[in-house]
């Protein structure tokens, strides 16, 4: 659950709070205890899917018997360490860094209702939540969420499932994915709560979380090809459950898009003895309001392109997993540029100061790990974009004084297992450019690597 | 009164006639479960028809069938001891009936051979001389007295031609350390050299 702060007039506080909070994902003791296999039957490393864990997924989370009571539990407990949490005023940045703090707890519903029906549902409480006051006050909502409707058909001689079909409703985009190279369970699978993150991120890496109602349907071909077409609406309505505990009300506080919007998905799978490819893309066409409480006005537009793909060794006791992801975008500011022109941007909306500008996002990770309980992990992500001091503005630590939103760095990460419900985790994040440059980068004298982060993590699952 | 003998024959006869149907039906029924389970379930591991590409996961393919109802019931048993067997299998077939994993193994022995895959020529010479002819030194007995000469298996005797290599290795490991129970199998292969392991399972890897 990334909330991206480029659209949003938000304090600086919640702004760099929100660019880097990342909801646990998926990870759920209720599905073991469905199939009664172990974590590491469907889990790589919590949350990367195995090729049997896609399976169980895409067949609707139905294999197994149903539960009388089908629920589980998550909760985070970490120490963050900024470089340097201070602003140009010696102000602390963000709250509760250095000491050990609790982060969130989940609560899930998760399993099958019937043989083609299943659900993953998943409400949060965040305990480090920021409030419009600065504040850390808790807070709770509507978190990931997947329901589905499943349908097979076998191939001629009984032996396979040649076409694996469903219907699914979530509240956010790609996460009905199966592959960890896509956005929503992708990595990094956790960062820190209280950390600092960088001004720009495209659409669907996040940016609609929570937000949004999801439906679409998919097909999975003889364990080749999937092709998947879902739409996007708002989560208001009869669908405003999806998004329960976002603020709604705040100008700002959510994104809100019109009508209809599309997304794609299609993939190449292989397997072939210990090792899984898959090389895919994705992406989505979103009409988005610059200012969620103006619905009536127009709309800018965004179109995310990205590719991706994943491959994964997994024997015992060695295993090598590794995806990429670049997401290609185009933001067509239709409305707030005209509008900004004017000298009258709509309600709190982008204020941009050209009518076209592109971003674009690389991700790259790599994962080794040893007999399913320790594992090393390096990614690199390189964020770039179109210079535009409209929406990339100076301000001290969130913003960017040259006007660009370029951010790259690196996390390297250290992970123990000494039992499948608990991962411990030693990650750091350094970055290399934040914001546009290295040094300076916010025109108040600060630097990237004062960013870089030190996250200490212990990862329950019960 | 020969009336009456009659009549309780023809009744005797229709009941076993009924019995009978019923257990072909219920046998018919038992099969169509396993059909689905095995296509829907099952194949996500050991592949289609149990021709499994991981090597994390047995074929099952044309596997002796009493060899898979004695699997299924031991790791319902819990002497199926290795860690993968708790992992991936003890809860999945804790929700087999014995007329369900009597299916299953129907089913899956009736499946195509799956295709060797040859190995490094050395390894396979000398796993095939053991295959064939045990180690007498180490008073190992010839692996072909019970798996047959093809490695084919023979009722409870596993098929083990066209298994994955790694499989086999860790089923001996898991054999000789008897966290998988099997009292006879340990007593044959308890000074097998792990350099023995591997050219044996290059060997039945190979075969189909």
């Amino acid at each position: 659950m990334r909330k991206l702060a480029k659209f949003v007039s938000l304090s600086l506080a919640d702004m760099l709070i929100l660019a880097f909070a990342a909801t646990p994902a998926e990870a759920v003791p209720a599905f073991a205890r469905q199939t009664g296999q172990a974590c590491v039957a469907c889990h790589v490393s919590f949350p990367e899917l195995t090729p049997y864990g896609r399976m169980f997924k895409l067949s609707g989370y139905t294999i197994g018997q149903r539960q009388a009571l089908p629920v589980a539990a998550m909760a985070q407990v970490g120490d963050t360490h900024v470089k340097d949490n201070k602003d140009d005023q010696g102000n602390a940045i963000v709250p509760k860094t250095d000491q050990l703090a609790f982060s969130a707890i989940s609560l899930f519903l998760a399993g099958k209702a019937t043989d083609n029906l299943g659900a993953f549902i998943q409400w949060t409480y965040n305990n480090l939540n920021v409030n419009d006051a600065g504040k850390t006050v808790g807070h709770s909502g509507s978190d990931n969420t997947d329901i589905r409707l499943v349908g097979r058909v076998e191939n001629t001689d009984k032996t396979d499932v040649r076409w694996l079909y469903g219907a699914t409703l979530h509240n956010n985009p790609t996460v009905q994915d199966v592959w960890n190279s896509t956005p929503a369970f992708g990595y990094p699978f956790t960062v820190p709560p209280n950390g600092i993150g960088p001004i720009a991120g495209t659409l669907v890496d996040g940016a609609l979380a929570q937000q949004v109602a999801g439906m679409g349907g998919y097909v999975f071909w003889n364990r080749t090809v999937y092709a998947e077409l879902s739409d996007y609406r708002t989560a208001d309505g009869v669908f405003s459950w999806l998004r329960a505990g976002q603020d709604t009300h705040t100008p700002g506080g959510v994104l809100r898009l019109k009508g209809n919007n599309p997304y794609w998905r299609f993939a190449y799978n292989r397997d072939w003895g210990a090792n899984s490819l898959m090389v895919g893309t994705y992406g989505l066409i979103a009409d988005v309001y610059p200012d969620d409480t103006l619905p009536g006005t127009p709309t800018d537009r965004y179109t995310d392109v990205a590719v991706d793909a994943q491959y994964q060794y997994i024997t015992d006791p060695n295993t090598v997993t590794a995806q990429a992801t670049y997401i290609h975008e185009k933001q067509d500011y239709r409305a707030s540029y005209p509008a900004t022109l004017a000298g009258n941007p709509i309600g709190v909306g982008p204020t941009p100061a050209n009518p076209r500008d592109t971003l674009r996002t690389a991700k790259l990770k790599l994962s080794y790990y040893y007999d399913h309980r320790y594992g090393a992990t390096l990614a690199v992500f390189d964020t770039r974009g179109t210079l535009d001091s409209g929406l990339y503005g100076t301000g001290s630590v969130g913003g960017s004084n040259n006007g660009k939103p370029d951010s790259r760095g690196y996390i390297a990460e250290l992970s123990y297992q000494p039992i499948q419900y608990l991962r411990l985790m030693l990650q750091y994040t350094g970055f290399d450019k934040f914001n546009g440059a290295r040094r300076n980068y916010d025109g108040f004298g600060r630097t990237a690597s004062d960013n870089n982060m030190l996250f200490l993590n212990a990862w329950f699952a019960f | 009164m020969k009336a009456i003998i009659c009549a309780i024959a023809i009744v005797l006869s229709l009941s076993a006639a009924a019995a009978a149907a019923a257990e072909s039906t219920a046998t018919v029924q038992a099969d169509q479960n396993a059909e689905t389970l095995a296509t829907h379930v099952c194949s996500n591991c050991h592949g289609a028809g149990g021709d499994s590409r991981s090597p994390t996961f047995p074929r099952l393919a044309a596997q002796q069938a009493p060899y898979i109802v004695a699997q299924i019931k031991a790791f319902r048993a819990n002497t199926r001891g290795e860690q993968e067997a708790h992992d991936y299998m003890l809860g999945m077939v804790a929700l087999f009936d014995d007329a369900t994993a009597e299916a299953l193994g129907r089913y899956f022995a009736k499946q195509p051979e799956p295709a060797g895959t040859p190995g490094d020529p050395k390894l396979m010479a000398e796993g095939r001389r053991l295959f064939a002819q045990g180690a007498n030194v180490q008073g190992i007995p010839a692996c072909a007295t019970c798996h047959g000469a093809d490695a084919h298996g023979n009722g409870i005797f596993p098929r083990l031609a066209g298994q994955h290599a790694p499989y086999v290795v860790k089923q001996l490991h898991a054999i000789q350390e008897q966290t998988r129970k099997s009292p006879v199998m340990h007593g044959i292969i308890k000074n097998l050299t792990p350099e023995q392991m591997n050219a044996v399972a290059v060997y039945l890897q190979s075969l189909s």
